[in-house]
């Protein structure tokens, strides 16, 4: 199992320098670089002013050379220095992380909440109209884009609670009760498509299950409906919902993205989004590989939840 | 006794008066904070609370005093004598003198600050102090546009600069307010200054940018009360805001506006009739409604705002929209419909909705026209390396025609991307620098605009109408047409 978990993690190190360099390369692909945005439309400073400017970033190296420099630094536990800022790369991510982490383990919470009583309520009710209902709803879920949510709820909240602070954030730590309250929103808005796809794949998940032969034999030695679903069917129906779960957890960093920007909350993604139209190479750079390190202990996690649930799997 | 109740009644009133926090919403982080250095508006609406200049704009765009209370200025026009206001202090406490105005000037013109506005003071031979509260600025020559320059000289103070190494993070001047915390992506958040020099001002105790990035939200926080001030809406958001009740839409005509500017350079632009015939194929009246809802006003290379300067465009013959002479006018000048790209980009709604319409426009007068929307950065690396057969964009307005014509227009200006070139402008352009007479002035500028609205390298369309949303609780704000946020320490919450 430690083999298995140091393998896993050495295997991490080989994914980190292919994301580095393909996130290096294309970053630069994009025309214009940090001097030319920072000067803007402002024509007035001299050719040599704009050469310096580059000398001093670094931005004059042949690329393999920018590369190498910046690597080593990742190695050494140094992300470099935000063009803009000068602050350590490090400093403004640890800043972020926190507040985007809150959000995607709130909806993921949420999600989970919601997801597993529709979804067993789904497959149990299997062709009736409460089933019926929950496939429309989770079908609807899926398709609505959770920016358009975010924008619904705020209008309407707007509109109906305008005393409820539903904007901007606040830290946990100075305030726990507005934290919260401004979390609503966007959690609901980011979750609603995490709880219909796990609604969906449960419910499928659970009638696969609920057919197979070892079911029959527990219904038919007695037990209660209620034994038998909850401790045998659902145990087994869980690891395709746990697969599921490792790869949202993606898509719930990315979401997260487009929800700050409506909610207008500090994370991450208005981190990177801004970072990315300055050219800032560094801090890009630095958030892509912490967020790429982040999905793949996820997925780690993931792995290693499937020996916790099936006795069966084992690693070595 | 009286006296002390009176006193007492007095600060209780002072301190009545600076009372509460106006929340602002904008759409954009500042970009740093050194008045001598940003280019960017997100940071200029900061950093006009913080410092000031010798001279300011008014809502008429007339200069008033701000650090300095008077000037003279000698027969030659040579000679700039300014008397600045007494006990004027800097945020840490130290008296602000002639010294630290000679000081910015300095640091503006240092090579090693790289400083956008150098341009600007290029005139100046000399500044001086003779004693703590006169200043002279020797110029080289005339230069008409000095004094509304002066509005842009920021007066920082210099150990402030020598301990930071810049003024990007850090913010120490004279003006209303005082920087007290920024949190990035989140918000700025300003403070009254208790010995500002206007007695009375500021209005309120605390000011807070709130960094808001959707428009929708920011109009959803205004109904709901979390803001009280958005400084800039767009035309849709407004229509939105004219219905709800509680909330005041305060309009005037903005400085900035859209134009379809052309390589002269390149074919088939690369003479006056195509440019001409390029005018004649714009319908500005449709635009107006179409891409502004009605909320602006065809307008020629001045802003009708500048009431002093812009002269009216009934007066340029080239705005009668009439495609058919177009055509005529391009097949003369030797164009058989090749393809032309007109580079944009998609960050402004008002920018890429212009190009799409003007786009079918050319199409009816024959002009195969192409449009790219790119990425801003790549736009503008495009724009500035002349990298374009023709784009649309929007710009900021001067206050003084000198101020966009001169660098943009003449031979080699710094921001003549068009490659434009006239030497009857340059002419012109010069006399309107070195004139210091008003009417002669306003003669030049009369034909610099004759010269450049039909024939120039760019196509003026429309200066739009702009908005600012206000609850109703913000007493005494006033709107800006050069979208400065200066009368924010006259604001007052109710």
């Amino acid at each position: 199992m430690t083999t298995f978990i140091f393998r896993r993690l050495f295997d991490l190190l080989f994914v980190l320098f292919g994301v580095s360099l393909l996130i290096f390369l294309m970053l630069r692909m994009i025309p214009g670089d940090a001097v030319e945005i920072m000067l803007g439309a402002n024509t007035d400073i001299t050719p040599e002013r704009v050469e310096a400017l580059r000398r001093q970033l670094g931005l004059d190296l042949p690329l393999f050379q920018q590369y190498a420099s910046w690597f080593t630094g990742v190695l050494r536990g140094d992300l470099g220095q935000s063009v803009w800022t000068g602050r350590p790369v490090s400093a403004e991510i640890l800043g972020r992380l926190p507040v985007t982490l809150e959000i995607t383990l709130l909806a993921l919470t949420f999600a989970l909440l919601c997801s597993f009583p529709l979804g067993v309520l789904a497959a149990r009710a299997r062709g009736t109209s409460g089933d019926t209902v929950v496939r429309i709803l989770s079908i609807i879920g899926l398709t609505l884009p959770s920016f358009w949510v975010g924008v619904l709820l705020l209008y309407f909240f707007s509109l109906r609670f305008p005393t409820w602070p539903a904007i901007g954030y606040v830290p946990f730590s100075t305030d726990p009760a507005g934290n919260l309250m401004r979390m609503v929103l966007p959690v609901i808005a980011v979750s609603l498509p995490m709880i219909a796809g796990l609604t969906r794949i449960l419910r499928s998940s659970l009638l696969e299950v609920l057919a197979l032969d070892y079911v029959r034999t527990a219904k038919a030695k007695g037990l209660a409906q209620r034994v038998v679903l909850y401790k045998h069917a659902l145990r087994n129906a869980m690891i395709p919902v746990i697969t599921i779960i490792g790869v949202q957890m993606g898509y719930l960093l990315s979401g997260v993205v487009v929800i700050e920007q409506v909610f207008a909350i500090p994370g991450l993604g208005r981190l990177v989004i801004g970072a990315i139209n300055e050219r800032n190479y560094p801090l890009v750079q630095g958030v892509i590989l912490v967020v790429t390190a982040l999905f793949v202990v996820v997925n780690l996690l993931v792995d290693l939840a499937y020996a916790l649930i099936d006795p069966r799997v084992e690693y070595a | 006794m009286r006296k002390l109740i009176s006193l007492a009644l007095l600060s209780l009133s002072l301190a009545f008066a600076q009372s509460g926090t106006l929340e602002i919403a904008v759409d954009q982080s500042p970009v740093g904070l050194d008045p001598h250095i940003v280019t960017a508006f997100s940071s200029f609406a900061v950093i006009g609370q913080i410092y000031d200049g010798l001279l300011e704009v008014n809502a008429d765009l007339q200069l008033e005093p701000a650090l300095a209370t008077e000037w003279t200025v000698s027969d030659d026009g040579l000679t700039y004598t300014f008397t600045l206001r007494d006990g004027v202090s800097f945020h840490n406490g130290r008296t602000m003198t002639a010294a630290d105005v000679v000081y910015s000037y300095e640091r503006i013109m240092a090579e090693d600050t790289g400083s956008p506005q150098a341009s600007r003071f290029a005139a100046v031979a000399s500044a001086e102090a003779i004693d703590d509260t006169t200043v002279v600025f020797t110029l080289s020559s005339p230069y008409a546009p000095f004094l509304s320059n002066l509005t842009n000289l920021s007066v920082v103070p210099k150990e402030v600069v020598e301990a930071e190494g810049n003024l990007q993070q850090v913010a120490v001047g004279t003006g209303p307010f005082m920087l007290k915390e920024v949190v990035p992506d989140t918000y700025v958040l300003l403070e009254a200054n208790p010995n500002y020099y206007r007695d009375g001002e500021p209005g309120v105790a605390e000011l807070k940018y709130n960094v808001v990035p959707e428009a929708s939200t920011r109009a959803a926080g205004l109904r709901t009360g979390t803001y009280h001030l958005l400084p800039d809406v767009d035309p849709a958001t407004a229509e939105t805001l004219k219905t709800t009740p509680n909330i005041d839409l305060l309009t005037t005509q903005d400085l900035a506006y859209t134009l379809l500017g052309v390589n002269t350079t390149r074919a088939p632009f690369n003479t006056p009739e195509a440019r001409e015939a390029l005018n004649y194929a714009i319908n500005r009246e449709e635009i107006v409604e179409a891409v502004y809802f009605g909320n602006a006003v065809p307008g020629g290379p001045l802003s009708p705002g500048l009431v002093d300067w812009a002269i009216p465009t009934s007066s340029y013959a080239c705005y009668n929209y009439d495609p058919d002479k177009a055509a005529q006018m391009l097949a003369d000048a030797g164009y058989n419909g090749e393809e032309i790209e007109i580079i944009t980009f998609g960050t402004l709604k008002v920018v890429s909705d212009l190009s799409q319409v003007l786009q079918a426009q050319l199409q009816d007068a024959g002009i195969n026209a192409t449009v790219s929307i790119e990425e801003f950065g790549t736009f503008v690396q495009r724009w500035r390396n002349s990298d374009f057969d023709a784009f649309v964009s929007l710009n900021g307005g001067s206050t003084d025609p000198d101020g966009y014509f001169y660098r943009t227009f003449s031979t080699g200006g710094s921001t003549n991307v068009y490659q434009f070139s006239n030497p009857a402008v340059d002419l012109l352009l010069n006399d309107g620098q070195t004139t210091t007479d008003q009417q002669a002035r306003k003669a030049i500028y009369d034909e610099v605009q004759q010269q450049l609205a039909c024939k120039g390298p760019v196509a003026h369309i429309a200066y739009g109408t702009l908005f600012t949303g206000i609850s109703d609780k913000v007493q005494n704000f006033q709107q800006l047409p050069t979208r400065g946020l200066r009368y924010l320490r006259n604001v007052t919450l109710e």
